[in-house]
């Protein structure tokens, strides 16, 4: 219990920095971030929403009260969501924007990097137990390679080939045309066929690292007496390999589960470029591009809660799986 | 300092036979160049890694003998040529050699990733050590932005940054990131520093009354070199990686060679959509390379410095040669 609480602690410590961060970073910056957002609005729109430059004034900076003013009211407009108008998805509000994306780059990133999870290990697992052999010779130095290029590299290529050449699966867009999200065929088969490239992409790039990941702690753990004693009482060697090795050299990789997955939620950004994928990603670079400040503001604050959340989740998770955790 | 990074257990006798890299200065420097870095430069993996960045190193600076800058950037009606001996990896949508970008591109990634990794790495270094050994609430304090670092992710972060920046120079970038990715390599030198700060040569210097300055910096420092090197390697690469990512975002310097602005036309343009596969492999393929070689690098001084991860076949024939 008091685990979690300290966790929890440092959470929302988190929390609150990237909330400060997102605040300072357009005030402390060079230039006029009002002026670069209104640049994007015609005069006409500017008339239509009363009150949307004072709103700016209160995301960004600017107007003349002290910065202590500002924190606070900066801090009501994120409590209750209220950011404004996005400049570039005129005339949808900021949080609606959010709301309409975020959901397609959370299960993508979320089923990916978890396939890219499960398949890293088990081979980076067979790789360290039979060092040397197939497994090790074949998948490693493969892994390794992928894991060199850019994540948006490999998907252009995975592009190019399954998609262009091929034409198996969809390389644009998360669902078919003429089909309306919601809870129906046509929409989730569309989404499931157009998920796949991505995905596939994310997997290529991610499993990598916990292939090296495993395969180093695997290796240490294999010469362990536990792991001698299994073999001596006769066991089968899978059972050895996965009851005995396995399941205590999971612990750091599962440790760096959700610090790598703070890196994958990022990386997705340039995957849901190259597919053009409407999810958060996506948004965040035009909105970037288009100087859509309060936007590029709210998916921040998006991206960095995230994986605060994803991490403590994997800390609940490691207090089941860990007991030393549970004694301290 | 006859004190060697202490993990090295590899007795000089079954060592492999000195590397031929120029016998003759090898040998003179022999009390010079450090055991870890010897090993390092024995070790296959590092030795491909390494031929593989100096390699992009000297393509970087005979830029200038190859192909002229501007050819990379202005606009021709050469355009969307397939490789031949006229351009050697094509032209993109407006003419733009391809060729030309990739090895001017070579100077601003091998550049900011160097100089990234060196501003990262003196943050870290003096932080990450020092705290490390001090402990207590300098420590603590480190520990904690830190930690903090860590689950904000990093590449949002620097796209908002980014698209405040008005200058997107590779001196104002190599600082961005450099200040974004100190915070996780002195966390892993903190680790390093943690595990030395109780050994009996550190333990010595203490009772010797040597000031905390000269432990940390004569004492703890030239025994965590080889970590130190691996961090390096590390950011140098990352900051290559993110770099090139954000300019494949289109937050780059547009006017500029580089292989991540190849990367961002070849989208935009969707070159590839139509069949114009060199606008962007030969820019991909040159971040991949250089990155697969740094990687090597790491690989190799992380093997030195853990012969466990050697594979068994490397490690038979290693006895065999000493045989």
């Amino acid at each position: 219990m008091r685990f979690i609480l300290r966790r929890l602690g440092f959470y929302v410590f988190a929390t609150w920095v990237a909330l400060t961060i997102t605040f300072l970073l357009p005030r402390l910056m060079p230039g006029d971030p009002i002026g670069g957002v209104l640049q994007h609005l015609s005069p006409a729109q500017i008339q239509s929403n009363p009150g949307i430059i004072e709103t700016y004034r209160k995301l960004l900076g600017g107007g003349d009260q002290s910065i202590w003013s500002a924190y606070v009211q900066y801090l009501q407009r994120v409590v209750t969501m209220n950011f404004g108008i996005s400049t570039s998805n005129y005339p949808s509000k900021v949080s609606e924007v959010v709301g309409r994306t975020l959901p397609y780059s959370i299960v993508l990133v979320g089923i990916a990097f978890l396939i890219a999870f499960v398949l890293g290990t088990m081979i980076g697992m067979i790789a360290a137990w039979r060092r040397g052999g197939g497994v090790d010779t074949l998948f490693v130095p493969v892994f390794m390679a992928l894991g060199a290029f850019p994540a948006y590299f490999t998907g252009l290529i995975v592009v190019y080939f399954l998609g262009l050449k091929l034409g198996w699966f969809p390389i644009n867009h998360a669902y078919d045309n003429g089909s309306t999200p919601g809870f129906n065929w046509p929409f989730v088969s569309g989404a499931v066929r157009h998920g796949i490239l991505p995905a596939l992409t994310i997997v290529l790039a991610y499993a990598g690292g916990w292939v090296l990941n495993m395969r180093t702690v695997m290796i240490n753990t294999i010469s362990e007496d536990y792991v001698a004693m299994g073999h001596a009482k006769g066991l089968r060697d899978t059972r050895v390999m996965t009851r005995y090795a396995a399941r205590n050299a999971i612990l750091p990789p599962l440790n760096g589960f959700a610090p790598q997955f703070a890196t994958a939620v990022g990386g997705v950004i340039f995957i849901e470029l190259v597919f053009s994928y409407p999810g958060a990603g996506y948004t965040l670079q035009q909105a970037a591009l288009g100087n859509d400040y309060p936007l590029t503001q709210a998916l921040l604050l998006v991206f960095a809660i995230c994986p605060i959340v994803a991490n403590f989740v994997m800390d609940i998770v490691n207090l089941i799986l860990d007991p030393r955790v549970r004694a301290s | 300092m006859a004190q060697i990074q202490p993990t090295l257990d590899v007795p000089e006798a079954i060592a492999e036979p000195l590397a031929p890299i120029e016998p003759g200065v090898a040998r003179k420097s022999r009390f010079r160049i450090p055991g870890w870095l010897r090993l390092t430069l024995r070790n296959p993996k590092a030795r491909l890694g390494l031929g593989i960045v100096l390699g992009m190193v000297l393509l970087g600076l005979v830029a200038p003998l190859l192909i002229d800058a501007s050819k990379a950037t202005e606009f021709s009606f050469d355009s969307r040529q397939a490789p031949s001996l006229n351009h050697l990896f094509g032209t993109t949508d407006q003419g733009q050699d391809v060729f030309a970008q990739v090895v001017w591109g070579a100077r601003r990634s091998l550049a900011l990733g160097l100089l990234a990794g060196v501003i990262a790495t003196a943050l870290a270094v003096v932080l990450g050590v020092f705290a490390g050994y001090v402990g207590g609430v300098v420590d603590d304090l480190l520990n904690l932005v830190t930690s903090v670092f860590f689950v904000i992710p990093t590449i949002p972060l620097l796209i908002d940054v980014t698209a405040f920046l008005h200058t997107r120079g590779m001196l104002t970038m190599a600082l961005v990131i450099a200040c974004t990715l100190w915070a996780f390599e002195a966390r892993i030198l903190r680790a390093q520093a943690l595990t030395l700060k109780n050994r009996d040569f550190i333990q010595a210097a203490k009772v010797a009354g040597e000031s905390t300055r000269r432990i940390v910096f004569g004492e703890l420092m030239p025994n965590m070199i080889s970590r130190i090197a691996a961090a390096f390697v590390l950011v140098f690469y990352i900051a290559i990686l993110v770099d090139a990512g954000l300019e494949f975002l289109g937050l780059g310097q547009m006017d500029k060679p580089s292989w991540g602005v190849a990367l961002y036309w070849a989208t935009v343009n969707s070159s590839m959509l139509q069949g114009e596969w060199w606008s962007f492999l030969f820019p991909g393929l040159a971040i991949g390379i250089t990155v697969l070689g740094l990687t090597l690098v790491l690989a190799g001084i992380d093997e030195v410095s853990n012969p466990r991860l050697r594979t068994e076949r490397g490690e038979r024939r290693f006895l065999r040669r000493a045989a």
